[in-house]
């Protein structure tokens, strides 16, 4: 967790690894066995975590004669895409789009509140600078405890008329996604050599353009990283989304997967279909920026 | 290096938000607790009558024991086998390590409501994929979700499935960040690798296990997709907990009052979870 460039770090680090010279011999010793078992260790552990996301990805384009075939065939049925164009029907794409904003608006009031904030709590001396950033470290646990939090939260937005709106969601995401992000971005400045703050200074520059000119360029990686996890943890919030917000053209996507369940009933073609296109951006950001997931997750960040 | 308060305008903003979203609702719900509360309003002021009438509702003790047994099988499990994982990865090498990693993260990047509906999928009696499985390795007709016991276990399992990559990843930046010399120093002393295991590595991996333990022991605890998405609290009442009984309370029953001073009750229960989190994390100002 102390490393604080990781990304350039794991890919240069890769190369100087030398295998020990006993493994080398044991390997030409026992060729098959012991790779045989790392392989095997390897699928059985690739079956658990993917089996049931494939199933459901491949029950999605399965028609109604497939899917209730017994026994349930793996390939051998007809794709279709009727289960799609009836989630799609039913407007699903809407949610998505609800979604899209909310998680995009997130991601950017993140990175927005999160830089300024990391850059005071790592370069500047200011009354209740310990206690405040103590707050910050104890609330990234603290938003993993939505359920408790929820109700006050709901009750105090409903006093104050902020539910209910294309704000409603934005604002309690960035909430729970900003201590995180913060904890992300001060282990990035940290590592950036105040060197630099004090020859721009030197240079007549404020401490603002310091944070616009010398921070901001060198934290890039730390955006990555706070960026794809608040992503990914505004995209699949269901506890907030499903309350928060009551009309149907404000919904996200989560809540709208929850209520498949009592609209489609046992109709596992359209809610396996509604599963399938609710993980699709993220399967696509953890196959673009899974790297970076991986990064941000070690260095600290601390959600279950 | 600049004055003292340049630094506070720039936390402003960001702290702004938290307050309004995650602080001052909690002082507003211990407040509102303390009233009869009709239509989300407030009404009467009648002390602590809410967090009264949850000691006479003869349900809510079988809810905490369920809770208890869930929370603490699922953390248990899931810190095991993320332990095992993960010296298994730290093992492999760079390259490898890297791709099995990737695998086992793959359930904790997609939502809970989804990795849940899935299970549901595999498990649903008459068609699920794990009937045909049982049927065909010869168990005959396994149907997990009827039985009390085993949608108990469902649950606990479907919650290690979606966890143990962050486990993983957290104990293994946890195993790299052992110097090696003390392992090998061990080694050449003749210790066997299980001692190396138990006498060097695990002690030095107490802090991310704790932490580990910590945050999932808060993330299950405050669960309530997992139970509302697999089995909607049954059978019977045998898979209902305590987030799912608050969530039940406040936005199906409608009975705000009970409800919000059962989730203050619950946030005290987090609140500790957190201090412990706090004293373990290595922050510094």
């Amino acid at each position: 967790m102390e490393d604080l460039t990781p990304m350039t770090a794991t890919k240069t680090a890769r190369p100087t690894t030398v295998p020990f010279v006993p493994i080398a011999d044991r390997r030409r010793m026992l060729p098959s066995v012991w790779g045989l078992m790392i392989a095997a260790a390897f699928a059985v552990l690739a079956i658990l975590n993917l089996l049931p996301l494939v199933w459901g990805i491949l029950t999605s384009f399965k028609g109604a004669q497939d899917l209730f075939r017994f026994p349930p065939t793996l390939f051998d049925f007809t794709p279709t895409l009727e289960n799609y164009q009836r989630v799609i029907d039913s407007g699903f794409l809407g949610n998505m789009k609800m979604s899209l904003f909310y998680s995009a608006t997130t991601v950017m009031a993140t990175l927005a509140l999160a830089l300024p904030a990391a850059y005071a709590f790592d370069r500047f001396n200011f009354p209740l600078r310990g206690p405040l950033f103590l707050l910050v470290v104890a609330s990234i646990p603290l938003s993993l405890g939505a359920a408790a939090l929820l109700i006050p939260n709901y009750l105090y937005f409903t006093r104050l008329g902020l539910t209910n709106a294309w704000f409603t969601l934005p604002l309690i995401y960035t909430a729970h996604q900003l201590p995180m992000a913060i904890w992300i971005m001060k282990g990035t400045i940290e590592g950036i050599p105040r060197e630099l703050d004090e020859a721009a200074v030197a240079d007549g520059a404020s401490h603002f353009e310091v944070l616009r000119y010398v921070i901001l360029p060198l934290s890039k990686p730390a955006f990555g990283a706070a960026g794809v996890l608040t992503f990914v943890g505004s995209w699949n919030e269901f506890v907030a989304g499903s309350v928060m917000v009551d009309s149907p053209a404000l919904r996200p996507i989560q809540p709208a997967i929850y209520n498949f369940i009592g609209f489609f009933g046992r109709e596992w073609g359209p809610l396996t279909a509604s599963a399938t296109l609710a993980i699709l951006p993220i399967l696509i950001a953890f196959a673009l920026l899974g790297r970076l997931i991986v990064s941000g997750l070690t260095k600290g960040s601390v959600k279950g | 290096m600049y004055s003292r308060h340049a630094g506070l305008t720039y936390i402003v903003p960001a702290f702004a938000l938290l307050g309004l979203v995650l602080f001052s609702p909690v002082f507003y719900g211990f407040w509102f607790s303390l009233f009869r509360i009709q239509y989300g309003a407030p009404t009467d002021f009648i002390g602590l009558g809410n967090f009264l009438r949850l000691l006479d509702d003869p349900a809510l003790g079988g809810t905490l024991t369920r809770s208890t047994v869930f929370t603490f099988f699922a953390v248990a499990l899931t810190v095991a086998i993320a332990l095992a994982l993960a010296v298994w990865i730290h093992k492999l090498g760079e390259r490898r390590g890297f791709a099995v990693q990737m695998i086992v993260i793959v359930p904790w990047i997609i939502s809970t409501v989804v990795a849940t509906l899935l299970f549901r999928w595999v498990f649903v009696n008459d068609i699920g994929l794990a009937l045909s499985l049982a049927r065909w390795a010869g168990f005959g007709d396994i149907r997990l979700l009827n039985d009390p016991t085993s949608a108990m276990a469902l649950l606990i399992g479907v919650s290690v499935w979606k966890r143990i990559g962050y486990a993983v990843i957290i104990l293994l930046a946890g195993l790299k960040s052992i110097p090696e010399d003390l392992e090998e120093a061990a080694r050449i002393d003749g210790a066997t690798g299980w001692q190396v295991f138990r006498r060097i590595t695990l002690p030095l991996l107490k802090t991310p296990l704790l932490l580990v333990t910590i945050v999932l022991t808060l993330s299950n605890l405050n669960t309530v997709e997992t139970p509302l998405v697999l089995t909607g609290g049954g059978p019977g009442n045998a898979t209902r907990i305590l987030p799912m009984e608050i969530f039940d309370r406040a936005f199906v029953a409608y009975d705000l009052g009970s409800a919000t001073a059962l989730a203050l009750v619950m946030f005290i229960g987090n609140i500790l979870l957190v201090l412990a989190y706090v004293r373990l994390a290595k922050w510094k100002t």
